[in-house]
């Protein structure tokens, strides 16, 4: 290792390409990442030219005040809504199709690339889709309500558009975790499924003893894939809901409507508070992606 | 596993009898085994249906005419409309949107791509000091807080505010796994290839840019579709850093096409089909190998 960095003659090469690369990098992603803390202690604004002050804690407490409170905690709680439905749904219905398209099956390859299909078609086309589906005044959701004499204003409604964002995320993400999940049971040795039949293990018993010790791994990476993604996810919730929709303001949403206002307006303060608000999330992250680890972790030891 | 997945409809797929397979040599009951596979194949064409529907949908409301749609808005078209394709593409400016959206995603993927040699390259090998520190910073990479506020400030403070430099420049910097997914294929290339070529003369540059690449082409793509994923699908940031209507990328077109046709659901659908379309196409070609790359990212991340 000691004296392998001579192997090209002059050093400095490879230390100038390095550097080059690690320049751009810290400029535009680390010095940003670092910067969010020290933003959040000050009220800088969204034009260029106003002075900034120091205001030490005074975002946090803003945070936690008794007028934006009930926003907030609104806020963080749609995101815990959001994050736990999301990766519980995804992660158990990827689970179920990987098994399903593990079989010898015709068609499996197209039921895999149709699945995976959303993660190309990207948000913004997502969006509009569902929009369309469920378009209160005649979509087929619509018209499959109405049958049962209902209507409804879909993601218009308060109280049904948290479950339907939640259900566009679930379908245009269980893809990619299908995939993982696939890569995973294709990797358990087929000799222990044999073996186990030896044994004369039932079906039961081998996705017991078999699989699910075995695709661990798999559930972990899923998992965490899914709680970080969705904890600070707010595109695709953007594209269908707006900005500003109190059923569905999530922290991410909040960061960009306390910092940019939106298109549509809203109660912008100073961009400090915005990211007072991203750094409040980025612990929260920081705190439940590193408690699911642990915990899988262990169950994959204990399994 | 090498079958092109556009060959067969989702009918088929349905209605398939369950003699298919490898018959199981297992010591379950041949009429359950049977009854099983029939099942799997009732719950494998629901889920077809269920991808498939929504798009399907989407192409038949763009195919109707206004009228049609607001007569008849979920049946089948009656009298397909092509008229709708045309109108969209020149009253959204697509043309130019896509072309924004391709340029971004291009370079933008590609600069980060080739940053992430520049960076794991010499970390994997111990070519700079402190290696392990280096590959620990790769690491937290995947990690980052929001960022708007602090990208948005930097881009307005660096005149880089409504530019598509700026906007790149974020973009390809927003490396993600790609370091480490690099990094850790070159663990699996032995270290006598660099002693070999530093042996025939080759300098670093060239190995670095020429002969590493063709040795470690699937990583490098694996990262470049991941990154180029992520730039493609990105609303909020170019919402946020571009003011000017002419640098927004077709993300931000199409949103802002469906603020002004609210409710032209038939010319939405059009517009939505012109943007979908050549995704569609592209994933028809490279299915296999977008979907391997997904993978091996997310599974090193």
């Amino acid at each position: 290792m000691s004296n392998s960095y001579i192997v090209f003659g002059r050093r400095w090469t490879a230390q100038l390409t390095f550097a080059i690369g690690m320049a751009l990098i810290v400029v535009f992603s680390l010095i940003p990442a670092v910067g969010i803390v020290v933003i959040s202690f000050t009220d800088i604004r969204s034009l260029p030219f106003l002075p900034v002050r120091w205001v030490g804690l005074e975002n946090y407490r803003t945070f936690f005040s008794s007028a934006q409170l009930a926003y907030n905690v609104a806020a963080l709680q749609n995101t815990f809504v959001f994050a736990f439905a999301v990766t519980v749904f995804q992660n158990l219905i990827a689970l179920l199709i990987a098994v399903l398209l593990n079989q010898r099956l015709k068609g499996r390859n197209f039921a895999r690339a149709v699945v995976f299909l959303p993660t190309i078609l990207g948000v913004t086309v997502i969006g509009l889709i569902f929009s369309l589906i469920f378009n209160p005044s005649a979509g087929p959701a619509a018209q499959l309500w109405s049958m049962f004499g209902a209507s409804s204003a879909f993601f218009g409604d308060p109280s049904l558009a948290m479950t339907l964002v939640i259900l566009v995320q679930v379908w245009s993400g269980i893809g990619v975790a299908v995939v993982i999940y696939l890569a995973g049971l294709q990797a358990i040795p087929q000799e222990l499924y044999e073996v186990a039949d030896i044994d004369g293990a039932t079906g039961g018993q081998k996705l017991r003893h078999v699989t699910i010790p075995l695709l661990a791994p798999s559930v972990t990476a899923n998992t965490l894939l899914c709680i970080i993604g969705a904890l600070q996810s707010y595109q695709l919730i953007y594209v269908l809901t707006g900005p500003i929709n109190p059923a569905t303001q999530v922290l991410s949403l909040a960061i960009f409507t306390q910092g940019f206002g939106g298109p549509q307006g809203g109660a912008v303060q100073s961009q400090g508070y915005a990211a007072a608000i991203a750094v409040v999330q980025f612990i929260i992250v920081a705190i439940i992606s590193l408690a699911t680890l642990a915990y899988l972790r262990r169950r994959e030891t204990a399994l | 596993m090498s079958t092109l997945p556009v060959t067969a409809v989702p009918t088929g797929a349905g209605t398939a009898t369950p003699t298919s397979g490898r018959p199981a040599a297992e010591s379950v009951g041949a009429p359950r085994r049977i009854g099983l596979t029939a099942v799997s194949y009732a719950v494998m064409a629901l889920v077809i249906v269920i991808y498939l529907y929504p798009l399907l949908f989407l192409v038949n409301t763009a195919l109707k005419s206004n009228n049609e749609f607001l007569l008849n808005p979920t049946g089948i078209v009656q009298s397909p409309q092509f008229s709708n394709f045309v109108q969209a593409w020149q009253q959204g400016n697509f043309a130019s949107y896509m072309l924004n959206s391709v340029l971004y995603t291009f370079v933008a993927a590609a600069m980060g791509t080739v940053m992430s040699l520049m960076i794991a390259v010499p970390v994997a090998r111990g070519y700079v000091k402190h290696p392990k520190i280096w590959m620990g910073l790769f690491a937290s990479m995947l990690f980052l807080p929001n960022t708007l506020v602090t990208v948005f400030q930097l881009a307005l403070r660096l005149n880089l505010y409504d530019t598509p430099i700026g906007y790149i420049l974020i973009m390809a910097s927003g490396v993600g796994v790609g370091p480490l997914l690099i990094a850790g294929y070159l663990n699996s290339i032995p270290r006598e290839i660099d002693e070999a070529a530093a042996m025939d003369g080759c300098g670093y540059l060239r190995y670095l840019f020429t002969f590493l690449p063709k040795l470690m082409m699937p990583v490098l793509s694996t990262a470049f579709i991941l990154q180029a994923i992520g730039v493609w699908n990105d609303i909020i940031l170019a919402t946020i850093l571009f003011s000017s209507q002419e640098h927004w990328p077709v993300t931000l077109g199409l949103f802002n096409f469906k603020g002004t046709y609210t409710s032209e659901w038939s010319l939405l659908s059009a517009a939505t089909m012109i943007v979908a379309a050549p995704l569609l196409l592209v994933y028809l070609f490279l299915q296999r190998y977008l979907v391997a790359s997904v993978v091996g990212g997310a599974v090193k991340g």
